[in-house]
Protein backbone atom coordinates (compact mmCIF):
# COMPACT_ATOMS: atom_id res chain seq x y z
CA UNK A 1 0.00 0.00 0.00
CA UNK A 2 1.19 3.71 -1.51
CA UNK A 3 1.69 6.26 1.63
CA UNK A 4 0.32 9.82 0.51
CA UNK A 5 4.53 10.28 0.37
CA UNK A 6 5.42 7.40 -2.10
CA UNK A 7 2.50 9.02 -4.05
CA UNK A 8 3.96 12.60 -4.40
CA UNK A 9 7.14 10.77 -5.06
CA UNK A 10 6.05 8.90 -7.85
CA UNK A 11 3.83 12.41 -9.17
CA UNK A 12 6.17 13.29 -12.11
CA UNK A 13 6.00 9.40 -13.12
CA UNK A 14 2.65 9.50 -12.92
CA UNK A 15 2.29 12.53 -14.96
CA UNK A 16 4.83 11.22 -17.98
CA UNK A 17 3.35 7.80 -17.73
CA UNK A 18 6.70 6.34 -17.09
CA UNK A 19 5.31 3.80 -13.95
CA UNK A 20 5.09 0.22 -14.76
CA UNK A 21 1.44 -1.60 -14.58
CA UNK A 22 1.64 -2.93 -10.86
CA UNK A 23 2.86 0.52 -9.87
CA UNK A 24 -0.22 2.64 -11.51
CA UNK A 25 -2.28 0.20 -10.33
CA UNK A 26 -1.48 1.03 -6.58
CA UNK A 27 -1.02 4.84 -7.62
CA UNK A 28 -5.04 4.63 -8.96
CA UNK A 29 -5.94 2.34 -5.58
CA UNK A 30 -4.23 5.13 -3.74
CA UNK A 31 -5.83 8.18 -5.40
CA UNK A 32 -9.24 6.43 -5.32
CA UNK A 33 -9.32 6.82 -1.52
CA UNK A 34 -6.93 9.75 -1.14
CA UNK A 35 -8.71 13.33 -1.91
CA UNK A 36 -5.40 14.60 -0.73
CA UNK A 37 -3.25 13.03 -3.66
CA UNK A 38 -5.87 13.65 -5.96
CA UNK A 39 -5.88 17.00 -5.11
CA UNK A 40 -1.69 16.95 -5.19
CA UNK A 41 -1.55 15.29 -8.76
CA UNK A 42 -3.28 17.91 -10.16
CA UNK A 43 -1.87 20.38 -8.69
CA UNK A 44 1.73 19.50 -10.56
CA UNK A 45 -0.14 18.64 -13.58
CA UNK A 46 -1.72 22.58 -13.76
CA UNK A 47 2.02 23.67 -12.56
CA UNK A 48 3.36 22.01 -15.81
CA UNK A 49 0.26 23.49 -17.77
CA UNK A 50 1.34 27.37 -16.18
CA UNK A 51 5.03 26.52 -16.42
CA UNK A 52 3.74 26.14 -20.80
CA UNK A 53 1.81 29.66 -20.38
CA UNK A 54 4.01 31.68 -19.02
CA UNK A 55 7.46 30.85 -21.33
CA UNK A 56 4.56 32.13 -24.21
CA UNK A 57 3.82 35.43 -22.04
CA UNK A 58 7.41 36.15 -21.48
CA UNK A 59 9.05 39.17 -24.02
CA UNK A 60 12.10 38.23 -26.22
CA UNK A 61 14.54 40.77 -25.31
CA UNK A 62 16.31 43.77 -26.76
CA UNK A 63 17.29 43.82 -29.36
CA UNK A 64 15.05 41.49 -30.32
CA UNK A 65 15.04 40.05 -33.95
CA UNK A 66 15.62 43.20 -36.12
CA UNK A 67 19.77 42.58 -36.28
CA UNK A 68 18.84 39.15 -37.54
CA UNK A 69 16.18 39.87 -40.36
CA UNK A 70 18.76 41.73 -42.25
CA UNK A 71 20.41 38.21 -42.47
CA UNK A 72 17.32 36.44 -43.23
CA UNK A 73 16.78 39.10 -46.11
CA UNK A 74 19.73 37.93 -48.01
CA UNK A 75 18.70 35.06 -48.39
CA UNK A 76 15.41 35.37 -50.52
CA UNK A 77 16.31 34.99 -54.26
CA UNK A 78 17.18 38.38 -55.78
CA UNK A 79 14.46 40.26 -57.77
CA UNK A 80 12.29 39.99 -54.91
CA UNK B 1 4.97 17.27 -28.84
CA UNK B 2 4.73 19.72 -32.33
CA UNK B 3 4.50 18.26 -35.39
CA UNK B 4 6.88 17.67 -38.05
CA UNK B 5 4.58 19.38 -40.30
CA UNK B 6 4.85 22.80 -38.84
CA UNK B 7 8.56 22.38 -38.85
CA UNK B 8 8.49 21.31 -42.29
CA UNK B 9 6.37 24.85 -43.13
CA UNK B 10 9.04 26.85 -40.61
CA UNK B 11 12.16 25.84 -42.35
CA UNK B 12 10.80 26.32 -45.89
CA UNK B 13 9.97 29.39 -44.66
CA UNK B 14 13.24 30.09 -43.03
CA UNK B 15 15.09 28.76 -46.43
CA UNK B 16 13.31 31.09 -48.53
CA UNK B 17 13.69 34.10 -46.09
CA UNK B 18 10.05 34.08 -44.71
CA UNK B 19 9.86 37.41 -42.22
CA UNK B 20 6.59 35.63 -40.80
CA UNK B 21 8.11 32.22 -40.10
CA UNK B 22 11.37 33.86 -38.38
CA UNK B 23 9.47 35.54 -36.30
CA UNK B 24 6.81 32.88 -35.40
CA UNK B 25 10.44 30.78 -34.46
CA UNK B 26 12.26 33.79 -32.40
CA UNK B 27 9.20 34.54 -30.37
CA UNK B 28 7.96 30.84 -29.49
CA UNK B 29 11.78 29.88 -28.55
CA UNK B 30 13.87 33.29 -27.57
CA UNK B 31 12.59 33.30 -24.02
CA UNK B 32 13.22 29.49 -22.92
CA UNK B 33 16.79 29.96 -25.64
CA UNK B 34 17.81 32.37 -22.78
CA UNK B 35 16.92 30.57 -19.80
CA UNK B 36 19.03 27.20 -20.91
CA UNK B 37 21.67 29.36 -22.26
CA UNK B 38 21.45 31.05 -18.86
CA UNK B 39 21.55 28.02 -16.87
CA UNK B 40 24.47 27.12 -18.09
CA UNK B 41 26.60 30.55 -18.07
CA UNK B 42 25.42 32.06 -15.11
CA UNK B 43 24.83 35.50 -16.48
CA UNK B 44 21.75 36.89 -18.59
CA UNK B 45 23.92 39.24 -20.72
CA UNK B 46 26.10 36.22 -22.31
CA UNK B 47 23.21 34.31 -22.27
CA UNK B 48 21.58 36.68 -24.53
CA UNK B 49 25.07 37.15 -26.82
CA UNK B 50 24.91 33.46 -27.21
CA UNK B 51 21.36 33.23 -28.57
CA UNK B 52 21.92 35.78 -30.60
CA UNK B 53 24.92 33.62 -32.30
CA UNK B 54 22.94 30.67 -32.11
CA UNK B 55 19.28 32.72 -34.41
CA UNK B 56 22.83 33.44 -36.82
CA UNK B 57 24.15 29.96 -37.14
CA UNK B 58 20.50 28.59 -37.52
CA UNK B 59 19.78 31.24 -40.45
CA UNK B 60 22.92 30.30 -42.05
CA UNK B 61 22.75 26.67 -41.62
CA UNK B 62 18.67 25.70 -41.66
CA UNK B 63 19.11 24.62 -45.76
CA UNK B 64 21.12 22.01 -44.44
CA UNK B 65 18.77 20.90 -41.78
CA UNK B 66 17.26 17.28 -42.46
CA UNK B 67 14.53 16.95 -39.96
CA UNK B 68 16.53 13.78 -37.73
CA UNK B 69 15.71 15.71 -35.40
CA UNK B 70 12.57 18.50 -34.45
CA UNK B 71 13.58 21.41 -35.31
CA UNK B 72 13.29 23.22 -31.76
CA UNK B 73 15.91 19.89 -30.81
CA UNK B 74 17.85 21.00 -33.39
CA UNK B 75 18.01 24.73 -32.20
CA UNK B 76 18.54 23.81 -28.39
CA UNK B 77 21.57 21.56 -29.84
CA UNK B 78 23.62 24.53 -31.41
CA UNK B 79 22.43 26.65 -28.60
CA UNK B 80 23.95 24.20 -25.99
CA UNK B 81 26.99 23.57 -27.77
CA UNK B 82 27.79 27.93 -28.23
CA UNK B 83 26.79 27.83 -24.44
CA UNK B 84 29.26 25.31 -23.57
CA UNK B 85 32.13 26.09 -25.77
CA UNK B 86 31.83 29.77 -24.04
CA UNK B 87 32.02 28.35 -20.93
CA UNK B 88 35.12 26.37 -22.12
CA UNK B 89 37.06 29.74 -24.06
CA UNK B 90 36.43 31.70 -21.08
CA UNK B 91 37.15 29.14 -18.72
CA UNK B 92 34.33 29.50 -16.47
CA UNK B 93 33.36 26.94 -14.12
CA UNK B 94 29.93 26.49 -13.63
CA UNK B 95 28.70 24.04 -11.49
CA UNK B 96 25.92 22.24 -13.40
CA UNK B 97 25.23 19.62 -10.93
CA UNK B 98 21.86 18.70 -10.39
CA UNK B 99 21.13 20.75 -6.67
CA UNK B 100 18.23 20.74 -4.64
CA UNK B 101 19.24 17.56 -3.26
CA UNK B 102 15.37 16.87 -1.79
CA UNK B 103 11.70 17.76 -3.29
CA UNK B 104 10.90 19.85 -0.74
CA UNK B 105 8.30 18.10 0.77
CA UNK B 106 9.62 16.58 3.54
CA UNK B 107 7.70 18.17 6.43
CA UNK B 108 4.71 17.30 4.15
CA UNK B 109 4.58 14.25 5.79
CA UNK B 110 3.45 12.38 9.24
CA UNK B 111 5.09 9.84 10.07
CA UNK B 112 3.46 7.39 8.09
CA UNK B 113 4.16 9.15 5.13
CA UNK B 114 0.28 11.24 5.08
CA UNK B 115 -0.57 14.45 4.56
CA UNK B 116 -0.35 16.46 7.61
CA UNK B 117 -2.27 19.41 5.37
CA UNK B 118 -4.49 18.37 2.93
CA UNK B 119 -3.51 19.45 -0.28
CA UNK B 120 -5.95 21.80 -1.52
CA UNK B 121 -8.05 21.83 -4.83
CA UNK B 122 -6.55 25.04 -6.75
CA UNK B 123 -10.37 25.57 -8.41
CA UNK B 124 -9.94 29.29 -8.77
CA UNK B 125 -6.60 28.53 -10.84
CA UNK B 126 -7.04 28.61 -14.48
CA UNK B 127 -3.53 29.34 -17.15
CA UNK B 128 -5.68 31.44 -18.93
CA UNK B 129 -6.90 33.48 -15.56
CA UNK B 130 -2.82 32.82 -14.47
CA UNK B 131 -1.33 34.90 -17.52
CA UNK B 132 -3.89 37.53 -17.39
CA UNK B 133 -3.03 38.27 -13.66
CA UNK B 134 0.40 39.01 -14.18
CA UNK B 135 1.61 38.91 -10.95
CA UNK B 136 1.18 35.34 -10.49
CA UNK B 137 3.30 34.80 -14.27
CA UNK B 138 5.67 37.18 -12.77
CA UNK B 139 6.30 35.05 -9.91
CA UNK B 140 6.22 31.77 -11.53
CA UNK B 141 8.99 33.32 -13.96
CA UNK B 142 11.01 33.89 -10.93
CA UNK B 143 10.81 30.90 -9.57
CA UNK B 144 12.02 29.15 -12.68
CA UNK B 145 14.57 31.33 -12.55
CA UNK B 146 15.76 30.14 -9.53
CA UNK B 147 15.77 26.56 -9.65
CA UNK B 148 19.23 25.39 -9.84
CA UNK B 149 20.68 25.27 -13.35
CA UNK B 150 19.86 21.87 -14.69
CA UNK B 151 16.05 22.02 -13.30
CA UNK B 152 16.21 25.07 -15.28
CA UNK B 153 17.06 23.98 -18.25
CA UNK B 154 15.21 20.38 -17.88
CA UNK B 155 11.64 22.26 -17.00
CA UNK B 156 12.22 24.81 -20.05
CA UNK B 157 13.12 21.95 -22.46
CA UNK B 158 10.28 19.32 -21.58
CA UNK B 159 7.21 21.56 -20.18
CA UNK B 160 8.05 24.81 -22.05
CA UNK B 161 9.39 23.57 -25.31
CA UNK B 162 7.87 20.66 -25.66
CA UNK B 163 10.68 18.47 -26.82
CA UNK B 164 10.48 14.73 -25.86
CA UNK B 165 12.52 13.07 -23.25
CA UNK B 166 15.07 11.30 -25.56
CA UNK B 167 16.04 14.85 -27.40
CA UNK B 168 16.49 16.60 -24.23
CA UNK B 169 18.54 13.78 -22.32
CA UNK B 170 20.68 14.18 -25.64
CA UNK B 171 21.21 18.24 -25.95
CA UNK B 172 21.93 18.37 -22.37
CA UNK B 173 24.17 15.13 -22.34
CA UNK B 174 22.27 13.72 -18.96
CA UNK B 175 21.09 10.27 -18.87
CA UNK B 176 17.44 9.38 -18.91
CA UNK B 177 17.28 8.42 -15.28
CA UNK B 178 19.12 11.79 -14.29
CA UNK B 179 15.88 13.50 -16.55
CA UNK B 180 13.45 12.08 -14.66
CA UNK B 181 15.03 13.15 -11.53
CA UNK B 182 15.56 16.42 -12.43
CA UNK B 183 11.88 16.70 -13.91
CA UNK B 184 10.77 15.35 -10.69
CA UNK B 185 12.31 18.24 -8.87
CA UNK B 186 11.83 20.87 -10.84
CA UNK B 187 8.45 20.15 -10.48
CA UNK B 188 7.81 20.17 -7.03
CA UNK B 189 9.75 23.32 -6.25
CA UNK B 190 7.60 25.22 -8.78
CA UNK B 191 4.65 23.28 -7.10
CA UNK B 192 5.80 24.45 -4.08
CA UNK B 193 6.26 28.09 -4.70
CA UNK B 194 2.64 27.96 -6.37
CA UNK B 195 1.11 26.59 -3.31
CA UNK B 196 3.17 29.17 -0.97
CA UNK B 197 1.52 31.72 -2.88
CA UNK B 198 -2.19 30.85 -3.94
ZN1 LIG C 1 -2.68 10.12 -0.20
Amino acid sequence: MLSCKDVAARASALIDRELSMREALQMRLHLIMCRGCRHFVRQVRLTDRLVARVANADQPPDPGPEKLLAILRDKRPPGR
Amino acid sequence: MRNRQDDAALVAGLVRGDETAFRTLYARHTPAMIRVACAILGDRASAEDVTHDTWIAVLSKIDGFEGRSSLAGWIFTILVNNARSRVRREARSISFDAGGAEDGLAAAFDGRGRWKQMPELWEEITPERIVAGRRLADHLLAAIDALPPMQRAVIVLRVQQDLDPAETCRILGISDGNLRVLLHRARLALRNRLADLL
